[in-house]
């Protein structure tokens, strides 16, 4: 065994976390309420349909998911007094006025032959957009200060992504016709729109600009 | 979506037969001593126990399926409110989140309800379902509807799952008692949660706790079946006291329901005696 006193470098070589982040603290309380709204309206929404949906397997599976959703709204609640944020509630909302529209269109369909448009508003159209956003989100905070929110992302994006493959493959079973792959198509643009027009599910920014030229956000916060 | 849905509402495939309470009871494959009102325990050693077992369990996965939808319609139908200054229609954040978790839970149950229907050899459909559980779960004031829900109808489930889970060890069915008592431990927590929100929600308002709890008592008479679920020993389904007492149950608690159990058993043969007689009479 080697020496215990012999110094050590406090960075092992195969830790190459860095300090810099493209978030401070304020944006990422701001970022996590958005979370957890969003959150919110979804499990709300999916224990609601649970009673409105005649397909018993899928019946089933929506109250599984309901809580996977629930639990990453908690996660959410939980971390916001941990960035400085004492009134959770004061932070939890939409970011505007879009988005808010945007969730009320998915959770929308409540008719017993709404099944595929249920699905499609969750499965093709919010959650690729959560994965989306959490995935930025990861990429971009720092991987010192921000520690607990990654954790919890990835514990989010784990469900996120297996909740993803179920609803896949529930839909590809319902999807059986021509008809029923344009009432998919149309939902999916109806929603799409919605989010185009409100930048995201956190606003414009939500995955930051593809197009911005100047460097690397996270750079940039570290003068 | 709508808001409040009513029992008439609930999705259901092709498979299901929705039936009336009277005729779900009296169908006579829950067992000929129980269509004959002599109800008995569910025992392995009578004739009619595995048509009564089934029956049971095809129940049980129907109330499942009910307790799913009204855990998941708590958590759409009420707005949060903040901590502190909630309005009657208004839940704690929290309170939904425990919802979700009762979502989780009754999905499980459903598919495990749903395996051991197979493994005891009844099929969805076979028998009737009665929308009346979740009517339980359609009261508009959160605070009556979780006392409905988590007290009476998953008090209710505890009593159910443990007399099945007695059946499975006495008819020497490993399977079904190991799943039974996965259930019960599940059922014991949303009991459990439902005592707890209870006296949150109301320990600034006697008022409105009287109130729930007598809507409890409601709720509890009606799921008594007219003496199926009691403490005597003909009644099919016994309280589990051991269970609702983890559950948050006190001693008089459940004295309570026992004596709603005997007096709905005594007005069900009430109502038998007259029909009898009227029956006598017209044929006279």
């Amino acid at each position: 065994m080697a020496d215990s006193k012999k110094p050590r470098a406090p960075f092992a070589p195969w830790d190459r976390r860095e300090l810099p982040g493209a978030f401070s603290v304020e944006e990422t309380a701001a970022r996590v309420g958005q979370y957890k709204w969003i959150e919110m309206k979804l499990f709300e929404a999916l224990g609601g349909w649970v009673a409105t949906v005649p397909e018993l397997d899928i019946k089933m599976r929506l109250g599984t998911h309901c809580y996977h959703h629930a639990w990453h709204a908690d996660l959410w609640h939980k971390r916001l007094p941990e960035l400085r944020e004492m009134n959770p509630e004061r932070l939890t909302g939409p970011a505007s006025p879009e988005v808010e529209a945007f969730m009320d269109a998915v959770a929308e369909p409540g008719e017993h032959d709404q099944t595929i448009e249920k699905l499609v508003g969750v499965y093709r159209v919010l959650i690729p957009h959560k994965v989306a956003a959490y995935t930025y989100h990861l990429n971009n905070t720092s991987t010192i200060t921000d520690a607990p929110t990654i954790r919890s992302l990835k514990f989010a994006l784990q469900d996120e992504m297996e909740d993803w493959r179920d609803g896949t493959l529930m839909l590809t079973s319902l999807i059986q016709s021509d008809e029923e792959v344009q009432r998919a198509a149309d939902h999916q643009a109806k929603l799409e729109k919605l989010l185009v027009a409100a930048g995201g599910i956190c606003g414009p920014g939500t995955i930051g600009d593809a197009y911005d030229l100047s460097g690397d956000p996270a750079r940039l916060t570290v003068a | 979506m709508k808001k409040l849905l009513t029992p008439e509402e609930l999705a259901r495939d092709d498979r299901f037969e929705r039936a009336d309470m009277m005729d779900r009871i009296q169908d006579p494959r829950n067992g000929s001593e129980a269509a004959n009102r002599g109800n008995g325990r569910l025992r392995p050693d009578r004739a009619d126990a595995p048509d009564a077992a089934r029956a049971l369990m095809h129940g049980i996965f129907v109330g499942e399926i009910q307790a799913l939808e009204g855990a998941g319609r708590t958590c759409y139908d009420f707005e949060v409110g903040a901590t502190g200054k909630l309005d009657d229609e208004e839940v704690p954040f929290e309170l939904k989140l425990d919802m979700a978790r009762q979502c989780w839970d009754e999905a499980r149950h459903c598919e495990i309800s749903v395996k051991l229907s197979e493994w005891m050899g009844t099929e969805i459909g076979e028998f009737g379902e009665n929308a009346f559980l979740f009517q339980a779960a359609c009261n508009p004031d959160p605070v009556l509807r979780l006392t409905g829900v988590n007290r009476a109808l998953e008090g209710l489930a505890i009593d159910v799952f443990n007399t099945m889970k007695e059946f499975g060890d006495l008819a020497g069915d490993p399977v079904l008692e190991f799943c039974e008592d996965w259930m019960l431990a599940d059922e014991v927590t949303h009991v459990k949660m439902g005592s707890d929100w209870l006296r949150k929600l109301t320990v600034n308002d006697k008022d409105r706790q009287k109130r729930a709890l007598e809507f409890q008592r409601v709720v509890d008479k009606l799921f008594s079946f007219g003496g199926f679920r009691g403490e005597d020993e003909e009644s099919p389904v016994h309280l589990a006291r051991r269970f609702r007492e983890l559950a948050g149950f006190d001693d008089a608690e459940m004295e309570e329901i026992a004596e709603l159990s005997r007096e709905a058993k005594s007005e069900v043969e009430e109502r038998s005696r007259l029909a009898r007689e009227a029956n006598e009479t017209a044929s006279a």
